[in-house]
């Protein structure tokens, strides 16, 4: 061992490791990128078919009574997609936002970050920041993959109100991301900040049955493509974007400053 | 380099109570003290990862020139050794290059190993990629905890004669509970127990403080005339004849000792087979020291 070993010359220099290419690594090195586009994609594919043969399925299973469904209109399939991805999805989401996140859950890894960082905004920021493209771009694979079979098997579906719709659902998961992150300011495992961060994301909609309120909560935002495919407008969605668009950089700044403050 | 004035973190009657901690610059500083004492305590709030309740912390050195090896380095597993390094040369030397990187895995003794995924390391491994990343910005004050833990005794050796080879170059201060490394490596030295620092000051003079000055003598042939001479001398508070060429000599210091039985030996013409001292260790002068204190 010496302190002026000779250094090996580098054949092909790697691309440098940084914060960000850590976070990207985190993605596609783990299973997390698979899992998260594979939940949003397979319900995305499962949706629209669940539409369209549920009167077939319904017959399969039913024993005397006869039960009798409307015909499946396009909305349908969307309608079955963010039934079934608006909370198997989130807690996804949430999930791996906070593995990234709860660093200080290892001290010793915690130690060789905190002591190199410049700032807590170093770590945080690649960090939140992969975590809620990642949760957008399987949003939007799933909601492809929905509406491109929703257009195979029930019929086309307007452009402009799935646009919108992407856009609420796309907000709303990054505001996830960032309640995800302030509750790993406030727990140290991944296990207690997914509890909070999903406590707090399901306990929402509860605080929105409060009749003004509702269309104010960001968890207004997540039937929104739904509802947007009926006769809801964007502009009725605009309080809650508001909401959710305020509260991110806020609850990452306190984030911030709880972790700076935190002793490892 | 670093100073601390009344520093107190107090978790409930542990922790540490009013340490003024003093690291010449350029010194190997060793941080001894049983589980518990606030070594790692100490250390934490040195590198700002930890607050105190009260006292100061003064480090000379840019933030960035401080690097802190913990005693278990942890790393994402997924990452290749190389990868861990780069992060932390991205971090704090990000002017530096690739070829840097590989140097301090080598240095660490990590060479061959750039391109294995660390879930896979043993904790020496681990232990040695920590060393690395603490390495490889060319720090000014390198902080290690407990550093060879977790080595076997040839990786032990090679972790201490680094660190003794820094010395002048880089001011170090390294944990540790075993005292055989730090009074190898550390020309200073701290002891804390309960808290509270006992003793801070250079190794050597700890060892003088609290040994009582003490060596083993065999001569060839009839040892009476040494054991006579020595008797007379003002040094010597005891000498005691153990059987064949064997004499134990107790001394006033270590410093009269070492001057006085050569100087006796030669004057009465006695054949030396060999000479030396009993419990000089750093050992010996922790358990004194502590047993004064309790």
């Amino acid at each position: 061992m010496s302190t002026h070993a000779t250094a090996p010359r580098l054949r092909r220099p790697p691309k440098p490791m940084t914060c960000w290419k850590l976070e990207r690594l985190r993605m596609t090195r783990t299973p997390r990128a698979i899992a998260l586009a594979g939940t949003y994609v397979f319900f995305g594919l499962l949706g629209p078919v669940t539409a369209k043969y549920l009167q077939d399925i319904v017959n399969r299973f039913q024993s005397g009574v006869q039960v009798i469904l409307a015909n499946p209109a396009p909305k349908d399939g969307i309608a079955n997609y963010i039934s079934q991805i608006s909370q198997t999805g989130l807690v996804v989401v949430i999930v791996i936002t906070a593995g990234a996140l709860t660093f200080d859950a290892r001290r010793g890894l915690s130690t060789f970050l905190r002591t190199r960082a410049t700032s807590m905004w170093q770590l945080i920021t690649p960090r939140f920041t992969v975590s809620a493209a990642a949760a957008v771009a399987a949003y939007t694979l799933g909601t492809l993959a929905a509406w491109y079979e929703t257009a195979l098997l029930l019929g086309p579906l307007p452009p402009g109100a799935m646009l919108e719709g992407l856009l609420c659902g796309s907000v709303y998961l990054i505001f996830a991301v960032s309640v995800a992150t302030a509750a790993a300011s406030l727990a140290r495992s991944t296990l207690g900040t997914v509890g909070i961060a999903l406590g707090i994301l399901l306990a929402l909609p509860l605080l929105g049955m409060a009749g003004p309120l509702h269309a104010w909560l960001p968890s207004t935002l997540v039937t929104a493509p739904v509802a947007l495919l009926g006769s809801a407008t964007l502009g009725g969605y605009l309080p809650a974007l508001a909401i959710a668009t305020i509260s991110t950089p806020l609850l990452l700044t306190a984030a911030t400053f709880q972790l700076k403050r935190r002793d490892v | 380099m670093v100073a601390t004035a009344g520093l107190t973190r107090d978790y409930g009657g542990t922790g540490l109570f009013d340490v003024d901690l003093r690291v010449p610059r350029g010194s190997v500083y060793g941080l001894v003290g049983p589980n518990g004492a606030g070594k790692t305590t100490m250390l934490s709030i040195i590198t700002g990862t930890r607050h105190a309740d009260r006292g100061t912390v003064e480090v000379a050195v840019p933030r960035r020139q401080v690097s802190v090896c913990p005693d278990v380095p942890e790393f994402d597993g997924w990452l290749t050794a190389f990868e861990v390094v780069d992060l932390a040369r991205s971090m704090v030397a990000p002017e530096r290059g690739g070829d840097d990187v590989l140097a301090a895995l080598r240095t660490a003794g990590l060479g061959g190993s750039a391109r294995r995924r660390v879930g896979g390391f043993s904790r020496g491994m681990t232990q040695r990629l920590g060393l690395a990343c603490a390495l490889i910005g060319s720090p000014r004050l390198l902080i290690l905890d407990e550093p060879t833990s977790a080595l076997d005794p040839a990786g032990r050796a090679e972790v201490l004669s680094l660190v003794a080879r820094l010395r002048g170059r880089c001011t170090v201060i390294f944990s540790s509970h075993i005292l055989a490394d730090v009074q190898r490596v550390a020309g200073h030295i701290g002891i804390l127990r309960a808290g509270r620092l006992l003793y801070q000051g250079p190794t050597q003079e700890l060892i003088d403080t609290y040994l009582r000055p003490q060596w083993l003598l065999r001569v060839a042939g009839d040892p009476a005339p040494v054991l006579a001479a020595i008797r007379a001398q003002p040094w010597a508070t005891r000498v005691e004849h153990l059987g064949g060429g064997e004499l134990r000599i107790d001394a006033i210091s270590l410093d009269a000792g070492e001057h006085g039985i050569p100087a006796t030996l030669a004057a009465c013409g006695a054949r030396l087979v060999s000479c030396e001292p009993l419990a000089a260790d750093l050992e010996s002068a922790f358990l004194a020291l502590t047993k004064d204190s309790r």
